[in-house]
């Protein structure tokens, strides 16, 4: 008896040695759903990058380089962009990848339903030339448009069609939510929201494979603490984010490493901008004190951020002045500074625009979604309160988070932000021009906010060629929102990846983990 | 009562009320008992504590205008490195200090404790008393309702009854309704116990003479059950509140842990122990620390407190 379990526990032994490149790895935010184009977030998107391709893919330094698209070159003066498909592709089904599905993702993922819809602003029209050449149009010379659909995966037509999710749905879900079918390096085997989802790699694969992986299981962990026990007894391979209070103490550690960045992602607070009346806490029904900018002004004015960053983030994270951070093109040097911390002044403001006595509103905030989010929100009310408005926190978990903002319920939000395009005019479109669902414009600008010049001036940004003259532009929508305070930034989140040490990987300022580059030695 | 106060009042061979209790079985049996003193002492000194927490208090942690975020994360007795200030046991990390956080919180554990232990002895008896009373298919379908959610655990009920009033509060209310909807999920779950021991007792009480006797001169049903018989299955329903109480200050504890209880700005006992995990491998050990302790030395007393009165109350065991 004793012998035939030690030789069974040999077999076991011998099983896991061959299988030395199965990679866990958790993470707070389980991604909503499978489809590309549901739901423009990064758990989202990065994610599937690992399992849909776009016709262009970012490496490891962030540059563009061909995927679906072997090349690419602009059409006429300025029309547009044609690109050269990759032949012999196919997706995890089997199914041959031509110009057709890249015309069909492109109606499916810039169709009003979809959540990645204002990605296709600037284009026109989208034309097949042949089965491996297919032309983008666009309304004007875009000089960024390549770099700019990075993030458009491309979805086989056929699987969609014959299973009724031709058209993304992002609030009831359909096939493509809990299924996936794309021409990625990993194949998504089984999916539990919520609970795991496991990915093998794709053996069609066009691409070379670079990572030793034979299987991967993503698991959410909501609570850090746990995701940290989790990564020390080796329960799981990697883990992101690493909570930054324990980032130091995992530094000493022999069996973890600790990988650090400054992520692209601006921390703000938004305000509602077109709502009549407050929805929450003891003045619920009143008018909307957010109206006026000295309002805006004086939260801003009230928000201690390098208290926050030296208590809260521990000194991991750099105060933000605009909607992007320092790293990003187009970042406007000449406004950086950030309202000062005066509760004096916010004081005076809030007396000025009539608020002497103060008001009370609510707050939402995530609380799994950014770096110490809810902890940052109760700060948020603490400094608040000490000018006297009273801020009621409701904090949720991001699935709850997002339709509670998309159906205006609140009177403040927190919302962090990290352009797709590395450039200054993403978080312009999406969440400081007018919300315009026929141009595909505003979509993350849940306020409303509208300023007439900003609208004039974005389409501008998108087709200038030089770059002086584009950062005068961006300088001037940057004034405008810092004077008008459209919302209210705080900081640059950064980045805290954990690892077991026989991990290699690659980290991108993205936040998005790319599991191709994953090496388990 | 009153042949006590007109009498003159040195009365050597009647001793007083208060001798009288001090000779009992009960009083001799807790004064012989270690373990009851201190505890009794222990839940008193933490009752006092939290009812009297304004007062005690340095300062009150749920007005979040007192608060300076430059404290966070003050060890205790320590000056902080910004402010200079001291905790006596330290500070979160939004600067609360712990000591007034937890007088604060032991208040909503203890009063969210014993307002549901109330309210699920209040539903518990009455329905023990009628099944018992009544029978026939009132009995049978009270206590088989009371098997069913028997086989379940109580936090899961509890969490259940909680997520389903949830849903149902508009949003805007669902902060202050957050302490009311755990008191009644608790109670929800916790009423069963007391229905089954009142039926047992009074199915042994409802046969005996005096019962009888109320029925033959014609008092109704509800003055039997309420005024003959209630009276006398109290011990065991002392017993078991005191018990209960310990579980649902447990009960209220891990359901404000798993993130469904009191608000975080309003934290129990409970929230705080959640605030406090978050810190256990950055060193900041005594958020969670005092927290948990100060849950552990009151669930341990009122538990043992409620094992002692079981034992003194069973005559068996005297």
């Amino acid at each position: 008896m004793f012998l035939r379990s030690s030789a069974i526990g040999l077999v076991l032994l011998a099983a896991t040695a061959a299988q030395a490149a199965d990679f866990k790895w958790a993470s707070t935010t389980d991604p909503q759903t499978l489809d590309p184009h549901a739901v423009n977030s990064a758990p989202v998107l990065g994610f599937l990058n690992n399992v849909y391709e776009g016709l262009v893919r970012r490496n490891q330094d962030m540059a563009v380089e061909p995927a679906l698209a072997v090349s690419w070159e602009p059409i006429g003066d300025g029309e547009g962009w044609r690109f050269n498909l990759r032949e012999g592709v196919t997706f995890h089904d089997g199914s041959d990848f031509t110009a057709e599905d890249v015309l069909f993702s492109y109606e499916r993922a810039s169709n009003e339903v979809a959540d990645t819809n204002s990605w296709f602003a600037p284009v026109k029209e989208v034309k097949i030339v042949d089965d491996y050449t297919i032309d983008i149009l666009t309304h004007g010379p875009n000089p960024i448009f390549p770099g700019s659909i990075a993030n458009w995966m491309i979805m086989d037509s056929g699987w969609a069609e014959a299973n009724a999710a031709a058209l993304p749905d992002k609030d009831n879900g359909n096939y493509a939510t809990l299924n996936a079918n794309g021409t990625g390096a990993f194949r998504v085997t089984a999916r539990e929201p919520g609970l795991r989802t496991v990915l093998e790699p794709f053996e069609g694969w066009w691409d070379d494979a670079t990572h030793n992986i034979t299987q991967a299981e993503f698991t959410p962990i909501q609570n850090p603490a746990t995701a940290v026990a989790a990564l020390l007894s080796g329960d799981v391979d990697m883990i992101n984010p690493v909570p930054i209070q324990d980032a130091a103490r995992l530094k000493e550690s022999d069996e973890v490493e600790i990988i650090q960045g400054i992520e692209a992602r601006v921390i703000m607070l938004g305000f509602p901008h077109e709502a009549e009346a407050l929805k929450y806490g003891g003045d619920a029904g009143q008018p909307n004190p957010f109206k006026d900018v000295r309002v805006r002004q004086a939260v801003a004015h009230a928000i201690n951020v390098p208290a926050i960053l030296a208590t809260i983030m521990r000194g991991n994270a750099e105060e933000a002045s605009q909607l992007v951070s320092p790293a990003m093109s187009g970042y406007s040097a000449a406004h950086a500074d950030r309202r000062a911390f005066d509760v004096d002044k916010a004081k005076a403001l809030l007396d000025e625009a009539g608020y002497a006595n103060g008001f009370s509103f609510g707050l939402k905030c995530p609380n799994d979604r950014y770096l110490n989010d809810e902890a940052v929100c109760q700060a948020v009310v603490s400094m608040l309160a000490q000018i006297g408005i009273t801020a009621e926190l409701d904090a949720m978990p991001v699935r709850n988070y997002w339709p509670e903002l998309r159906e205006d319920n609140y009177d403040m939000y927190l919302l962090g932000w990290s352009p797709g395009t590395f450039d200054a005019e993403h978080p312009i479109r999406f969440l400081v021009t007018t919300p315009n669902p026929d141009k595909k414009l505003g979509s993350w600008n849940f306020g409303g906010f509208s300023n007439a010049r900003v609208d004039e001036l974005l389409p501008l940004i998108q087709a200038e060629l030089d770059a002086g003259k584009r950062q005068a532009m961006l300088d001037e929508v940057t004034q405008i929102i810092q004077d008008e305070q459209t919302y209210v930034p705080l900081y640059v989140q950064p980045l805290v990846w954990g690892t077991r040490n026989n991990v290699a990987l690659t980290q991108r300022p993205d936040n998005f983990f790319i599991l191709r580059w994953v090496n388990v030695n | 009562m009153s042949d006590l106060t007109q009498k003159p009042a040195p009365a050597p061979s009647r001793p007083s009320r208060l001798a009288q209790m001090w000779d009992s079985d009960f009083a001799y049996a807790f004064r012989h008992s270690p373990v009851a003193i201190v505890a009794l002492l222990v839940v008193l000194v933490l009752f006092l504590a939290a009812l009297f927490a304004p007062w005690i208090a340095p300062h009150n942690p749920f007005d979040p205008a007192t608060l300076n975020l430059m404290n966070g994360f003050t060890p205790p007795g320590q000056p902080n490195a910004f402010t200079q200030d001291t905790f006596l046991l330290g500070t979160d990390d939004q600067g609360r200090d712990v000591f007034s956080t937890i007088l604060y919180g032991m208040r909503i554990s203890l009063f969210v404790g014993i307002s549901a232990v109330l309210l699920a002895m209040i539903i518990g008896v009455i329905l023990g008393l009628v099944a018992a009373y009544v029978g026939g298919w009132v009995e049978t379908l009270i206590m088989r309702v009371a098997d069913v959610q028997l086989t379940f655990p109580a936090i899961l009920v509890a969490m259940l009854i909680f997520g389903i009033a949830k849903g149902f509060t508009p949003p805007e209310y669902r902060n202050q309704m957050a302490i009311w909807v755990l008191i009644v999920a608790i109670a929800l779950s916790d009423w069963v116990q007391f229905a089954r021991v009142v039926r047992g007792a009074a199915l042994v009480e409802k046969n005996k003479e005096y019962v009888q006797a109320a029925r033959l001169i014609g008092r109704g049903s509800f003055p039997i059950m309420f005024r003959h018989i209630l009276p006398n299955v109290l011990s065991p329903v002392l017993v078991i509140s005191t018990i209960s109480l310990a579980l649902a200050i447990i009960a209220e504890a891990t359901l404000s842990f798993l993130g469904v209880g009191a608000p975080p700005t309003q934290p129990s006992l409970g929230t705080l122990i959640r605030i406090g995990q978050g810190f256990l491998f950055s060193g900041e050990w005594w958020i969670l620390f005092f927290p948990a302790v100060t849950l552990l030395a009151l669930a341990l007393s009122v538990n043992l407190l409620g094992d002692w009165l079981r034992d003194a109350l069973n005559p068996k065991l005297r």
